[in-house]
Protein backbone atom coordinates (compact mmCIF):
# COMPACT_ATOMS: atom_id res chain seq x y z
CA UNK A 1 0.00 0.00 0.00
CA UNK A 2 2.05 3.22 -1.27
CA UNK A 3 1.33 6.33 0.89
CA UNK A 4 -1.18 8.00 -1.10
CA UNK A 5 -3.60 5.23 -0.83
CA UNK A 6 -2.79 4.62 3.24
CA UNK A 7 -4.03 8.02 3.62
CA UNK A 8 -6.89 8.32 0.97
CA UNK A 9 -8.22 4.92 3.20
CA UNK A 10 -8.21 7.64 6.30
CA UNK A 11 -10.34 9.67 5.17
CA UNK A 12 -13.29 8.38 2.47
CA UNK A 13 -15.90 11.33 2.29
CA UNK A 14 -19.54 10.13 1.48
CA UNK A 15 -22.02 12.42 0.13
CA UNK A 16 -25.78 12.04 0.30
CA UNK A 17 -27.53 13.55 -2.54
CA UNK A 18 -31.37 13.36 -2.66
CA UNK A 19 -32.95 13.69 -5.79
CA UNK A 20 -36.90 13.20 -4.88
CA UNK A 21 -37.35 9.59 -3.52
CA UNK A 22 -39.33 9.51 -0.32
CA UNK A 23 -36.41 10.06 3.01
CA UNK A 24 -36.51 6.54 4.10
CA UNK A 25 -33.38 5.61 2.51
CA UNK A 26 -31.39 9.07 3.17
CA UNK A 27 -32.13 8.30 6.69
CA UNK A 28 -30.93 4.93 6.56
CA UNK A 29 -28.26 6.07 5.04
CA UNK A 30 -27.07 8.89 7.53
CA UNK A 31 -28.41 6.18 9.83
CA UNK A 32 -25.87 4.14 8.66
CA UNK A 33 -23.00 6.62 8.25
CA UNK A 34 -23.84 9.01 11.50
CA UNK A 35 -25.73 7.42 14.04
CA UNK A 36 -23.29 5.46 16.42
CA UNK A 37 -25.29 2.38 15.92
CA UNK A 38 -24.01 1.24 12.63
CA UNK A 39 -21.14 4.23 12.73
CA UNK A 40 -18.81 4.03 9.82
CA UNK A 41 -17.24 6.86 11.14
CA UNK A 42 -14.96 4.53 13.35
CA UNK A 43 -13.81 3.13 9.87
CA UNK A 44 -12.76 6.81 8.93
CA UNK A 45 -15.44 7.15 6.54
CA UNK A 46 -17.31 10.98 6.85
CA UNK A 47 -20.71 12.20 5.95
CA UNK A 48 -20.34 15.31 4.07
CA UNK A 49 -22.06 17.69 1.97
CA UNK A 50 -19.65 19.13 0.24
CA UNK A 51 -19.28 18.41 -3.37
CA UNK A 52 -15.78 19.56 -3.39
CA UNK A 53 -14.59 17.67 -0.53
CA UNK A 54 -16.34 14.27 -1.48
CA UNK A 55 -15.22 11.06 -2.85
CA UNK A 56 -18.00 8.89 -3.37
CA UNK A 57 -21.40 10.12 -3.79
CA UNK A 58 -24.24 8.28 -2.99
CA UNK A 59 -27.57 8.42 -5.02
CA UNK A 60 -31.01 8.07 -3.73
CA UNK A 61 -34.76 8.46 -5.91
CA UNK A 62 -36.09 8.12 -9.23
CA UNK A 63 -34.01 11.49 -10.06
CA UNK A 64 -37.41 14.25 -10.81
CA UNK A 65 -37.33 16.33 -13.65
CA UNK A 66 -35.81 19.03 -12.13
CA UNK A 67 -33.74 17.24 -9.90
CA UNK A 68 -31.80 16.56 -12.81
CA UNK A 69 -29.32 19.57 -13.75
CA UNK A 70 -28.56 19.70 -9.75
CA UNK A 71 -27.83 16.05 -9.43
CA UNK A 72 -25.15 16.68 -12.82
CA UNK A 73 -23.62 19.56 -11.57
CA UNK A 74 -22.50 18.04 -8.34
CA UNK A 75 -21.20 15.16 -10.42
CA UNK A 76 -19.18 17.63 -12.30
CA UNK A 77 -18.06 19.54 -8.71
CA UNK A 78 -16.64 16.36 -7.25
CA UNK A 79 -13.24 15.92 -8.41
CA UNK A 80 -11.06 12.81 -9.50
CA UNK A 81 -11.17 9.85 -8.66
CA UNK A 82 -14.89 9.52 -8.14
CA UNK A 83 -17.55 6.75 -7.30
CA UNK A 84 -21.15 6.96 -7.42
CA UNK A 85 -23.13 4.55 -5.49
CA UNK A 86 -26.94 4.54 -6.13
CA UNK A 87 -29.02 3.01 -2.99
CA UNK A 88 -32.62 1.93 -3.10
CA UNK A 89 -34.84 0.59 -5.69
CA UNK A 90 -35.99 4.29 -7.19
CA UNK A 91 -32.44 5.08 -8.06
CA UNK A 92 -31.38 1.35 -9.59
CA UNK A 93 -34.79 1.43 -11.84
CA UNK A 94 -37.04 4.57 -10.61
CA UNK A 95 -39.25 2.10 -8.57
CA UNK A 96 -42.69 2.75 -8.09
CA UNK A 97 -43.12 6.26 -9.47
CA UNK A 98 -41.57 5.32 -12.75
CA UNK A 99 -44.45 4.24 -14.53
CA UNK A 100 -47.84 6.29 -14.31
CA UNK A 101 -49.82 3.22 -15.31
CA UNK A 102 -48.90 -0.37 -16.85
CA UNK A 103 -45.97 0.70 -18.56
CA UNK A 104 -46.67 4.73 -19.61
CA UNK A 105 -43.83 6.10 -18.68
CA UNK A 106 -44.23 9.21 -15.67
CA UNK A 107 -43.19 12.42 -17.28
CA UNK A 108 -41.84 13.57 -13.94
CA UNK A 109 -39.48 10.90 -13.64
CA UNK A 110 -36.00 11.47 -15.03
CA UNK A 111 -34.24 8.46 -13.88
CA UNK A 112 -32.86 5.90 -12.98
CA UNK A 113 -29.70 6.88 -11.83
CA UNK A 114 -27.78 5.02 -14.82
CA UNK A 115 -29.35 7.78 -17.23
CA UNK A 116 -27.81 10.63 -15.87
CA UNK A 117 -24.19 10.27 -14.08
CA UNK A 118 -22.39 6.57 -14.64
CA UNK A 119 -23.32 4.29 -11.26
CA UNK A 120 -20.21 2.27 -10.42
CA UNK A 121 -22.38 0.22 -7.06
CA UNK A 122 -25.61 -0.41 -6.80
CA UNK A 123 -27.36 -1.35 -3.51
CA UNK A 124 -31.07 -2.67 -4.01
CA UNK A 125 -33.90 -2.58 -0.75
CA UNK A 126 -36.59 -0.36 -0.33
CA UNK A 127 -35.57 1.01 1.50
CA UNK A 128 -31.96 -0.07 1.81
CA UNK A 129 -30.63 -1.61 5.03
CA UNK A 130 -28.19 0.21 6.59
CA UNK A 131 -25.58 -2.80 6.36
CA UNK A 132 -26.61 -2.83 2.91
CA UNK A 133 -25.17 0.52 1.97
CA UNK A 134 -21.83 -0.10 4.48
CA UNK A 135 -21.31 -3.16 2.01
CA UNK A 136 -21.45 -1.02 -0.73
CA UNK A 137 -19.80 1.68 0.06
CA UNK A 138 -16.99 -0.63 0.96
CA UNK A 139 -17.25 -3.05 -2.19
CA UNK A 140 -16.18 0.43 -3.79
CA UNK A 141 -12.71 1.03 -1.75
CA UNK A 142 -10.17 -1.05 -3.29
CA UNK A 143 -11.02 1.20 -6.72
CA UNK A 144 -10.95 4.27 -5.17
CA UNK A 145 -7.51 3.27 -3.19
CA UNK A 146 -6.08 1.85 -6.34
CA UNK A 147 -6.59 5.25 -8.67
CA UNK A 148 -4.55 7.13 -9.48
CA UNK B 1 -45.91 39.25 21.64
CA UNK B 2 -47.08 41.64 18.88
CA UNK B 3 -47.40 40.20 15.34
CA UNK B 4 -44.14 40.36 12.89
CA UNK B 5 -45.27 41.88 9.59
CA UNK B 6 -43.38 40.52 6.91
CA UNK B 7 -41.61 43.53 5.06
CA UNK B 8 -41.41 43.54 1.50
CA UNK B 9 -41.23 46.33 0.18
CA UNK B 10 -37.41 48.03 0.98
CA UNK B 11 -35.31 44.88 0.80
CA UNK B 12 -31.45 45.11 0.24
CA UNK B 13 -30.77 41.93 -0.06
CA UNK B 14 -31.71 38.18 -0.86
CA UNK B 15 -29.93 35.12 -0.12
CA UNK B 16 -31.33 31.87 -1.85
CA UNK B 17 -30.86 28.77 -0.34
CA UNK B 18 -31.07 25.91 -2.67
CA UNK B 19 -32.82 23.44 -4.30
CA UNK B 20 -29.69 21.77 -3.36
CA UNK B 21 -28.02 23.09 -0.25
CA UNK B 22 -25.51 21.21 2.14
CA UNK B 23 -27.79 23.16 5.13
CA UNK B 24 -30.76 21.51 4.10
CA UNK B 25 -31.56 17.48 3.92
CA UNK B 26 -34.04 17.51 1.25
CA UNK B 27 -34.26 19.46 -1.96
CA UNK B 28 -36.40 23.07 -1.52
CA UNK B 29 -35.90 26.58 -2.33
CA UNK B 30 -35.90 29.20 0.01
CA UNK B 31 -35.09 32.79 -0.46
CA UNK B 32 -34.21 34.84 2.88
CA UNK B 33 -35.28 38.71 2.25
CA UNK B 34 -32.56 40.37 4.76
CA UNK B 35 -31.29 43.56 6.27
CA UNK B 36 -28.45 44.10 8.75
CA UNK B 37 -28.22 40.11 9.25
CA UNK B 38 -32.35 40.20 9.96
CA UNK B 39 -34.57 38.02 8.18
CA UNK B 40 -37.52 40.54 6.88
CA UNK B 41 -38.97 37.69 4.80
CA UNK B 42 -38.94 34.45 3.75
CA UNK B 43 -40.02 32.51 0.77
CA UNK B 44 -40.28 28.55 0.37
CA UNK B 45 -40.71 27.02 -2.87
CA UNK B 46 -41.40 23.14 -3.20
CA UNK B 47 -42.29 21.50 -6.28
CA UNK B 48 -38.66 20.02 -6.91
CA UNK B 49 -39.80 16.41 -5.03
CA UNK B 50 -43.13 16.36 -7.49
CA UNK B 51 -43.73 12.70 -8.54
CA UNK B 52 -47.45 12.86 -8.93
CA UNK B 53 -48.51 9.73 -6.74
CA UNK B 54 -52.16 10.87 -7.66
CA UNK B 55 -51.72 10.27 -11.07
CA UNK B 56 -50.26 6.73 -10.46
CA UNK B 57 -53.08 5.71 -8.02
CA UNK B 58 -55.45 6.72 -10.21
CA UNK B 59 -56.92 3.16 -11.41
CA UNK B 60 -55.04 1.29 -9.72
CA UNK B 61 -56.55 -1.63 -7.67
CA UNK B 62 -57.50 -0.29 -3.79
CA UNK B 63 -54.98 -2.52 -2.39
CA UNK B 64 -52.40 -1.62 -4.85
CA UNK B 65 -52.71 2.25 -4.18
CA UNK B 66 -52.96 1.68 -0.77
CA UNK B 67 -49.80 0.01 -0.95
CA UNK B 68 -48.32 2.88 -3.09
CA UNK B 69 -49.49 5.72 -0.98
CA UNK B 70 -46.90 4.55 1.49
CA UNK B 71 -44.05 5.51 -0.33
CA UNK B 72 -44.83 9.19 -0.17
CA UNK B 73 -43.20 9.39 3.05
CA UNK B 74 -39.74 6.93 4.47
CA UNK B 75 -40.67 8.98 7.82
CA UNK B 76 -44.60 8.60 8.48
CA UNK B 77 -45.15 5.58 6.07
CA UNK B 78 -47.07 3.84 8.35
CA UNK B 79 -49.60 6.92 8.95
CA UNK B 80 -50.14 7.37 4.82
CA UNK B 81 -51.03 3.16 4.47
CA UNK B 82 -53.02 3.26 7.26
CA UNK B 83 -55.38 6.27 6.71
CA UNK B 84 -55.81 5.16 3.21
CA UNK B 85 -56.80 1.88 4.23
CA UNK B 86 -59.17 3.73 6.79
CA UNK B 87 -60.62 5.70 3.85
CA UNK B 88 -61.77 2.79 2.01
CA UNK B 89 -62.89 1.02 5.09
CA UNK B 90 -65.24 3.99 6.23
CA UNK B 91 -66.11 4.11 2.28
CA UNK B 92 -67.03 -0.03 1.62
CA UNK B 93 -68.63 0.40 6.10
CA UNK B 94 -65.76 -2.56 6.62
CA UNK B 95 -65.58 -4.05 10.33
CA UNK B 96 -61.76 -3.81 11.83
CA UNK B 97 -60.99 -6.69 14.23
CA UNK B 98 -60.83 -5.08 17.72
CA UNK B 99 -57.20 -6.73 17.94
CA UNK B 100 -56.24 -5.34 14.27
CA UNK B 101 -57.32 -1.61 15.90
CA UNK B 102 -54.91 -2.02 18.70
CA UNK B 103 -52.04 -3.18 16.33
CA UNK B 104 -52.47 0.01 14.39
CA UNK B 105 -52.37 2.14 17.01
CA UNK B 106 -48.82 0.52 18.47
CA UNK B 107 -47.53 1.08 14.98
CA UNK B 108 -48.97 4.73 14.67
CA UNK B 109 -47.58 5.55 18.46
CA UNK B 110 -44.48 3.64 17.49
CA UNK B 111 -43.79 5.60 14.62
CA UNK B 112 -44.63 8.81 16.29
CA UNK B 113 -41.72 8.10 18.28
CA UNK B 114 -39.15 7.51 16.10
CA UNK B 115 -40.46 10.60 14.21
CA UNK B 116 -40.06 12.42 17.40
CA UNK B 117 -36.64 11.26 18.15
CA UNK B 118 -35.61 12.40 14.08
CA UNK B 119 -37.01 15.80 14.90
CA UNK B 120 -35.26 16.04 17.99
CA UNK B 121 -31.98 14.54 16.68
CA UNK B 122 -31.68 16.59 13.83
CA UNK B 123 -32.60 19.81 15.95
CA UNK B 124 -29.61 19.31 17.64
CA UNK B 125 -28.00 18.68 14.63
CA UNK B 126 -28.85 22.16 13.23
CA UNK B 127 -28.01 23.43 17.07
CA UNK B 128 -24.70 22.10 16.54
CA UNK B 129 -24.95 20.24 19.50
CA UNK B 130 -23.85 16.74 18.23
CA UNK B 131 -23.91 14.74 21.49
CA UNK B 132 -27.45 15.20 22.01
CA UNK B 133 -28.05 14.40 18.84
CA UNK B 134 -26.03 11.22 18.52
CA UNK B 135 -27.42 10.06 22.01
CA UNK B 136 -31.21 10.72 20.55
CA UNK B 137 -29.53 8.63 17.18
CA UNK B 138 -29.18 5.69 19.74
CA UNK B 139 -32.25 6.22 21.48
CA UNK B 140 -34.44 6.17 17.78
CA UNK B 141 -32.51 2.92 17.24
CA UNK B 142 -34.40 0.64 19.96
CA UNK B 143 -37.76 2.05 18.23
CA UNK B 144 -36.50 1.43 14.78
CA UNK B 145 -35.73 -2.41 15.75
CA UNK B 146 -38.81 -2.83 17.38
CA UNK B 147 -41.02 -1.50 14.11
CA UNK B 148 -38.32 -3.86 12.34
CA UNK B 149 -39.48 -7.05 14.51
CA UNK B 150 -43.27 -5.84 14.08
CA UNK B 151 -42.98 -5.16 10.53
CA UNK B 152 -40.16 -7.03 9.33
CA UNK B 153 -38.46 -3.68 7.81
CA UNK B 154 -36.88 -0.59 9.22
CA UNK B 155 -38.99 1.40 7.15
CA UNK B 156 -42.26 0.78 4.87
CA UNK B 157 -43.30 -1.61 7.01
CA UNK B 158 -46.81 -2.22 5.17
CA UNK B 159 -48.39 -2.89 8.27
CA UNK B 160 -52.42 -2.11 7.61
CA UNK B 161 -54.12 -4.08 4.96
CA UNK B 162 -58.04 -3.37 3.95
CA UNK B 163 -59.70 -5.07 6.93
CA UNK B 164 -57.30 -4.95 9.48
CA UNK B 165 -53.32 -5.96 9.92
CA UNK B 166 -50.65 -8.02 8.03
CA UNK B 167 -50.52 -11.54 9.71
CA UNK B 168 -47.26 -10.39 9.79
CA UNK B 169 -47.58 -8.04 12.23
CA UNK B 170 -49.63 -9.87 14.77
CA UNK B 171 -47.90 -9.88 18.27
CA UNK B 172 -47.09 -12.89 20.47
CA UNK B 173 -46.13 -13.50 23.77
CA UNK B 174 -42.49 -13.25 22.94
CA UNK B 175 -43.21 -9.72 21.10
CA UNK B 176 -45.59 -8.71 23.70
CA UNK B 177 -42.55 -9.28 25.88
CA UNK B 178 -39.44 -7.62 23.89
CA UNK B 179 -41.85 -4.29 23.16
CA UNK B 180 -42.40 -4.07 26.97
CA UNK B 181 -38.64 -4.07 28.09
CA UNK B 182 -37.78 -2.20 25.44
CA UNK B 183 -40.13 0.70 26.15
CA UNK B 184 -38.51 0.66 29.87
CA UNK B 185 -35.29 1.09 28.52
CA UNK B 186 -36.10 3.62 26.11
CA UNK B 187 -38.45 5.68 28.96
CA UNK B 188 -35.36 5.36 31.35
CA UNK B 189 -32.94 7.01 28.79
CA UNK B 190 -35.52 9.55 27.67
CA UNK B 191 -36.10 10.50 30.60
CA UNK B 192 -32.00 11.19 31.45
CA UNK B 193 -31.67 13.14 28.11
CA UNK B 194 -35.01 15.60 29.59
CA UNK B 195 -33.23 15.77 32.54
CA UNK B 196 -30.13 16.84 31.19
CA UNK B 197 -31.53 18.93 28.13
CA UNK B 198 -33.64 21.03 30.64
CA UNK B 199 -30.45 21.03 33.28
CA UNK B 200 -28.42 22.89 30.30
CA UNK B 201 -28.47 26.91 30.77
CA UNK B 202 -26.49 27.32 27.32
CA UNK B 203 -28.56 25.51 25.11
CA UNK B 204 -32.07 26.43 26.93
CA UNK B 205 -30.69 30.28 26.30
CA UNK B 206 -29.61 29.06 23.01
CA UNK B 207 -33.16 28.30 22.02
CA UNK B 208 -35.06 30.53 23.75
CA UNK B 209 -37.08 32.98 21.93
CA UNK B 210 -35.97 31.89 18.74
CA UNK B 211 -38.26 31.56 15.51
CA UNK B 212 -41.66 32.30 17.70
CA UNK B 213 -44.62 31.86 16.25
CA UNK B 214 -47.55 33.50 18.10
CA UNK B 215 -50.69 31.81 18.47
CA UNK B 216 -52.92 34.03 17.41
CA UNK B 217 -50.84 33.84 13.54
CA UNK B 218 -50.78 29.92 14.28
CA UNK B 219 -54.17 29.30 13.83
CA UNK B 220 -54.38 32.00 11.10
CA UNK B 221 -51.99 30.09 8.67
CA UNK B 222 -53.98 27.05 9.32
CA UNK B 223 -51.09 25.71 11.05
CA UNK B 224 -51.42 21.34 12.70
CA UNK B 225 -50.21 19.04 14.51
CA UNK B 226 -47.20 19.04 17.58
CA UNK B 227 -45.82 22.51 16.13
CA UNK B 228 -49.39 24.13 16.20
CA UNK B 229 -50.01 22.52 20.16
CA UNK B 230 -46.73 24.40 20.65
CA UNK B 231 -48.24 27.45 20.79
CA UNK B 232 -50.57 26.71 23.12
CA UNK B 233 -53.65 25.40 21.04
CA UNK B 234 -54.45 22.12 22.30
CA UNK B 235 -55.85 20.84 19.19
CA UNK B 236 -55.02 17.13 19.10
CA UNK B 237 -57.23 14.60 16.26
CA UNK B 238 -56.09 11.54 18.01
CA UNK B 239 -58.86 12.75 20.89
CA UNK B 240 -61.75 12.43 18.31
CA UNK B 241 -60.31 9.16 17.03
CA UNK B 242 -62.41 5.62 17.80
CA UNK B 243 -59.35 3.79 17.94
CA UNK B 244 -57.91 5.89 20.80
CA UNK B 245 -61.38 5.34 22.57
CA UNK B 246 -59.81 2.58 25.14
CA UNK B 247 -56.71 4.84 25.43
CA UNK B 248 -55.82 7.47 28.34
CA UNK B 249 -53.31 9.91 27.17
CA UNK B 250 -53.11 14.17 27.33
CA UNK B 251 -52.56 16.41 24.93
CA UNK B 252 -49.25 18.11 25.90
CA UNK B 253 -48.76 21.58 24.97
CA UNK B 254 -46.21 24.34 25.42
CA UNK B 255 -46.72 28.07 26.24
CA UNK B 256 -44.48 30.09 23.89
CA UNK B 257 -44.23 28.57 20.42
CA UNK B 258 -40.15 29.16 19.97
CA UNK B 259 -37.54 26.04 19.24
CA UNK B 260 -37.41 25.51 22.84
CA UNK B 261 -41.42 25.05 23.21
CA UNK B 262 -41.29 23.09 20.34
CA UNK B 263 -38.08 21.00 21.19
CA UNK B 264 -40.01 20.20 24.37
CA UNK B 265 -42.69 19.40 23.19
CA UNK B 266 -41.35 16.64 20.95
CA UNK B 267 -39.90 15.35 24.07
CA UNK B 268 -43.31 14.94 26.30
CA UNK B 269 -45.39 13.83 23.50
CA UNK B 270 -42.98 10.69 23.49
CA UNK B 271 -43.70 10.10 27.32
CA UNK B 272 -47.54 10.08 26.20
CA UNK B 273 -46.74 7.47 23.29
CA UNK B 274 -44.87 5.03 25.53
CA UNK B 275 -48.34 5.67 28.03
CA UNK B 276 -50.14 4.62 24.72
CA UNK B 277 -48.46 1.35 23.79
CA UNK B 278 -48.15 0.44 27.43
CA UNK B 279 -51.86 0.57 27.59
CA UNK B 280 -52.18 -1.40 24.14
CA UNK B 281 -49.70 -4.09 25.28
CA UNK B 282 -51.66 -4.66 28.58
CA UNK B 283 -55.03 -4.96 26.90
CA UNK B 284 -54.90 -6.25 23.47
CA UNK B 285 -58.01 -8.18 23.05
CA UNK B 286 -57.32 -11.87 21.47
CA UNK B 287 -59.11 -12.27 18.25
CA UNK B 288 -58.11 -12.40 14.35
CA UNK B 289 -56.21 -9.35 12.86
CA UNK B 290 -57.80 -9.64 9.53
CA UNK B 291 -61.57 -9.40 8.25
CA UNK B 292 -62.06 -10.69 4.90
CA UNK B 293 -65.78 -10.44 4.56
CA UNK B 294 -66.65 -7.13 2.95
CA UNK B 295 -68.69 -6.50 -0.51
CA UNK B 296 -67.29 -4.03 -2.92
CA UNK B 297 -69.44 -1.63 -4.47
CA UNK B 298 -69.28 2.42 -6.24
CA UNK B 299 -68.86 4.90 -3.77
CA UNK B 300 -68.62 8.81 -3.79
CA UNK B 301 -65.26 10.76 -2.43
CA UNK B 302 -64.53 9.22 0.79
CA UNK B 303 -62.52 11.28 3.20
CA UNK B 304 -60.86 10.53 6.37
CA UNK B 305 -58.42 12.30 8.93
CA UNK B 306 -55.71 11.01 11.21
CA UNK B 307 -53.46 12.56 13.53
CA UNK B 308 -49.86 11.55 12.17
CA UNK B 309 -46.27 12.57 13.73
CA UNK B 310 -46.50 15.67 12.32
CA UNK B 311 -50.21 16.94 12.04
CA UNK B 312 -53.33 16.15 10.43
CA UNK B 313 -53.11 13.80 7.71
CA UNK B 314 -55.92 14.03 4.83
CA UNK B 315 -56.51 11.10 2.08
CA UNK B 316 -59.69 11.13 0.03
CA UNK B 317 -60.89 9.14 -2.98
CA UNK B 318 -63.74 7.86 -4.69
CA UNK B 319 -64.11 3.73 -5.77
CA UNK B 320 -65.26 2.63 -8.84
CA UNK B 321 -65.68 -1.55 -9.10
CA UNK B 322 -62.80 -1.52 -6.67
CA UNK B 323 -60.39 0.80 -8.15
CA UNK B 324 -59.21 4.41 -7.03
CA UNK B 325 -60.94 7.48 -8.73
CA UNK B 326 -59.88 11.71 -7.71
CA UNK B 327 -57.71 10.49 -5.05
CA UNK B 328 -56.43 13.44 -3.22
CA UNK B 329 -53.67 13.63 -0.76
CA UNK B 330 -53.22 16.23 1.88
CA UNK B 331 -49.80 16.11 4.38
CA UNK B 332 -49.13 18.25 7.39
CA UNK B 333 -46.26 19.92 6.46
CA UNK B 334 -48.00 21.35 4.07
CA UNK B 335 -49.92 23.66 6.13
CA UNK B 336 -46.80 23.97 8.20
CA UNK B 337 -44.99 25.51 5.15
CA UNK B 338 -46.65 28.81 6.13
CA UNK B 339 -45.29 28.86 9.41
CA UNK B 340 -41.96 28.03 8.51
CA UNK B 341 -41.49 30.80 6.39
CA UNK B 342 -43.49 33.68 9.33
CA UNK B 343 -40.90 31.67 12.30
CA UNK B 344 -37.58 33.10 10.03
CA UNK B 345 -39.08 36.49 10.36
CA UNK B 346 -37.13 38.96 12.63
CA UNK B 347 -34.38 36.42 13.59
CA UNK B 348 -30.78 36.15 12.52
CA UNK B 349 -30.42 34.59 9.48
CA UNK B 350 -27.83 31.96 10.84
CA UNK B 351 -31.18 30.76 12.22
CA UNK B 352 -33.14 30.69 9.41
CA UNK B 353 -32.57 26.73 9.15
CA UNK B 354 -33.38 26.50 12.64
CA UNK B 355 -36.42 27.89 12.32
CA UNK B 356 -37.54 26.04 9.60
CA UNK B 357 -36.63 22.78 10.94
CA UNK B 358 -38.47 23.25 14.14
CA UNK B 359 -41.59 23.62 12.16
CA UNK B 360 -40.62 19.53 11.43
CA UNK B 361 -40.70 19.91 7.32
CA UNK B 362 -41.29 16.86 5.11
CA UNK B 363 -40.98 18.38 1.29
CA UNK B 364 -41.03 14.85 0.56
CA UNK B 365 -44.65 14.38 2.04
CA UNK B 366 -45.57 18.15 0.24
CA UNK B 367 -44.86 17.63 -3.26
CA UNK B 368 -48.38 16.57 -4.49
CA UNK B 369 -49.88 19.09 -7.02
CA UNK B 370 -47.95 21.54 -9.08
CA UNK B 371 -47.77 22.94 -12.48
CA UNK B 372 -44.74 22.49 -14.40
CA UNK B 373 -44.35 24.40 -17.29
CA UNK B 374 -41.73 23.59 -19.60
CA UNK B 375 -40.44 25.93 -22.42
Amino acid sequence: MGIKSFSRARAIHVMLVYTGGCNGCDIEIVNSILSPRFDAEQYKVFLTWNPREADVLVVTGPVTHLNRKPLEKIYDAIPNPKLVVAAGSCALMGGVYKNCFADIPSEEIEGPVENIIPVDAKVPGCAVRPQDVLAGVVSLLPTLLDAD
Amino acid sequence: MDEKVPRSKIIETEIPMGTVHPAALEPYRVRLFVEDEIVQEAEITIGVNHRGIERIMEGLPVEKANALTEKICGICSNAHIWNSCRTAEIGWDIEIPERAVYIRVIMGELERLHSHFLYLAHGCEVLAHETFSMRIFYMREIVMELLAMIGGNRVQYGCSVLGGVRPRCDLDDKRIQRIKDDLDKLEEELTNFAERFTADSILLSRVTGIGVIPQKQALKLAVTGPTLRATGVARDLRTTMFEYDNFDFNVITQPDGDVKSNLLMRALESFESIKIIRQAIANIPEGKVVNKAWDMFDTDIVESYIEVPRGTLYHSYALESGRVRHSVIRTPSMSNIGAMQYACIGDQITDAQLCIVQCDPCFTCSDRAIEIIRR
